[in-house]
């Protein structure tokens, strides 16, 4: 195996286990899986991470070893925020793999200098879960005068735990406690914290309030169950509160919770019913939630619903299909292309949603179109199968030529 | 294991230790102490590789009170094991020295030799890799939870998404955002007048 490696031959390795053994070869395979994330495209770039995290996930101590490579990478300035998310994927695949690593990670992030903190905020991540007594401890530091950095209460898995905490239908949150979990996530969302040579030099607290009012009240109408009218009459109120960030994922976890329930869509009767319409606020104010959004509603999309009869079934995913095609026109392009696209591919969606789409896309975008777009979307307008069969008089045919017309006078490459 | 002897302690670790699994559960840790230690560091350079390793290990899963009353037999083992012929034993004990006292991992590797040159090769061609390539937008998830002027501070301003295409209508969505608005304040009215 070493003399297959030393010939540059790293691909051809194929067992993880064989490479795990020897220090060198599985460096050499590390190297090349960080490197290909860094040079491949946008489009396989979640996949290869994926890759990356499940090699080196496959034993303890190749996870050790990888952390402590991209916390020194983390030093070097460019390429830094991406070395903290591949450290947080790997973390992620950890856990996902039932392991306990909290004590590796934590001896990185630097929690360690605040130790009680760190043994609250441990104790909970180690257990995956949140308990009054260490939220208590933390919420005392976090409203004292000299509180600790809020990067240690950033860690994305306490966040995860407190959104499920205060969104996640039938959590039992003791009503006592509350407010320090409301307190907490808001902090971490909105406090700007900046140390320089281990003091602090900034520490602004001036959105705090309107954060914890806004997760609140969300909170508050999330754990009503109000439905119909009476949550009709919150929509302001929500739109305002939607405006911050960390509303938003508590709301794309609510929503997601209820409307995975089988009986949801029979039981509803509006087009698109309310929780759904939600997301598109969120859409429309969050650009870094677009990807949460679309797995959400891949997720109703690729649902069964056996409960609805086949037509009403088609309506509900035209109502999804809208909503993708409002991600679109908000800026999630590639994304929901390769999603429709790999629809197309796999044969198993009905055609028409398929041509429901590409129609809806057509009649409300206009040139300059990108190469990218065209490259993504030209096959689907072309496709006999898709677009042979509509109607001249409506317009449709006349719309389906013009885009091909001015895509081929326009980009020579096709 | 109090009442082990010390000869039985290579033993014990092969058989609690020594099993396929690659990552280990921590179970070893609630049976140590000062004692037990000593021997484990009397016995270390004998054991098998992959159980060196394991036992390395699950000093992460040891209690912070624990790790400061076994602190000095714990780096004594650390220091055995930095010099441990097998690299992964090398490099997991330089990685480690510095947490029993600081609970907080070593990024400097320099010992040995050998470890220190793969170790820097590596960090050296993906740093080079990041420096000519160009950036790849994935931010640590941290960011979509905070403020807009949160984020600013954290990751600095976000470009302009790369535009795909003109918006030439309204959109189905804006429309129904519309009628939404309306319906909730028409349904406000109705509900006050009650």
């Amino acid at each position: 195996i070493k003399l297959i490696s030393d010939a540059g031959y790293q691909g051809e390795i194929t067992s993880i286990t064989t490479a795990a053994q020897q220090m060198e070869v599985f460096s050499r395979m590390l190297k090349t899986s960080v490197i290909k994330i860094l040079t491949s495209g946008e489009e396989a770039l979640l996949k290869n991470i994926k890759d990356l995290a499940e090699m080196i996930c496959h034993a303890e101590h190749t996870f050790v070893y990888s952390q402590v490579l991209l916390h020194v990478l983390m030093q070097e300035s460019r390429g830094a925020h991406l070395m903290k998310r591949l450290c947080q994927e790997i973390i992620k695949q950890a856990h996902s793999n039932s392991q306990d690593v909290t004590s590796v990670a934590m001896a990185l992030n630097g929690a360690t200098a605040y130790p009680r903190a760190c043994q609250a905020l441990a104790a909970m991540l180690s257990r995956n879960a949140l308990n009054p007594a260490d939220i208590t401890v933390l919420y005392k530091m976090y409203s004292a005068a000299d509180p600790p950095p809020v990067d240690l209460i950033r860690s994305p898995q306490f966040l995860e735990l407190l959104i499920d905490a205060l969104f996640k239908p039938g959590s039992k949150l003791n009503p006592e406690h509350k407010s320090k979990y409301v307190y907490l996530l808001a902090y971490a969302a909105s406090v700007i914290d900046i140390f320089k040579r281990s003091q602090r030099s900034t520490l602004k607290q001036d959105e705090l309030k309107a954060t914890m009012q806004a997760v609140e009240k969300v909170h508050s109408v999330c754990m009503s169950g109000k439905s119909g009218t009476e949550l009709v009459i919150e929509i302001p109120s929500l739109y305002q509160c939607l405006k911050y960030p960390v509303v938003g994922i508590g709301v794309i976890r609510w929503v997601e919770a209820i409307v995975m329930e089988t009986s949801y869509f029979k039981l509803s009767t509006e087009h698109t019913p309310t929780h759904i319409a939600l997301l598109d606020e969120i859409v429309s104010c969050h650009p870094l939630l677009h990807q949460k959004v679309l797995d959400l509603l891949i997720k109703l999309f690729e649902s069964k619903q056996d409960e609805l009869e086949i037509l009403v079934q088609l309506e509900m995913r035209k109502m999804l299909l809208d909503r993708m095609v409002h991600l679109l026109t908000k800026g999630c392009v590639v994304p929901v292309l390769k999603y429709i696209k790999q629809c197309w591919d796999k044969g198993d969606t009905d055609v028409s949603l398929i041509r429901y789409f590409v129609m809806e896309v057509l009649d409300l975008i206009s040139p300059p179109y990108s190469l990218e777009f065209v490259q993504f979307f030209l096959p689907l307008v072309e496709h006999e199968e898709i677009t042979g069969s509509l109607q001249r008089h409506d317009g449709e045919q006349d719309r389906v030529s013009e885009f091909i017309v001015h895509c081929k006078a326009n980009y020579t490459s096709l | 294991m109090a009442n082990v002897r010390d000869s039985d302690t290579s033993l014990w670790l092969h058989n609690k230790l020594g099993s396929s699994d690659s990552w280990t559960t921590g179970s070893i840790s609630s049976q140590l102490n000062s004692e037990v230690l000593r021997n484990i560091k009397e016995c270390f350079i004998d054991l098998q590789g992959p159980v060196k390793v394991k036992l390395l290990l699950s000093f992460f899963h040891i209690p912070k009170r624990n790790m400061d009353d076994w602190r000095m037999e714990i780096e004594d083992i650390l220091e055995v094991a930095q010099a441990d012929s097998e690299q992964w034993v090398a490099m997991l004990a330089e990685i480690m020295k510095s947490y029993p006292a600081t609970s907080c991992l070593n990024l400097e590797i320099t010992e040995p030799e050998e470890n220190r040159r793969i170790f820097l090769d590596l960090v050296d061609e993906v740093t080079k890799e990041l420096r000519r390539g160009k950036e790849v937008n994935l931010l640590p998830m941290e960011c979509h939870y905070v403020n807009k002027s949160v984020l600013t501070s954290i990751v600095g301003p976000q470009k302009a998404p790369q535009k795909h295409f003109k918006v030439k209508k309204q959109t189905k969505s804006s429309t129904l955002r519309y009628d939404l608005v309306c319906k909730a304040t028409d349904a406000a009215k109705t509900s006050a007048k009650k």
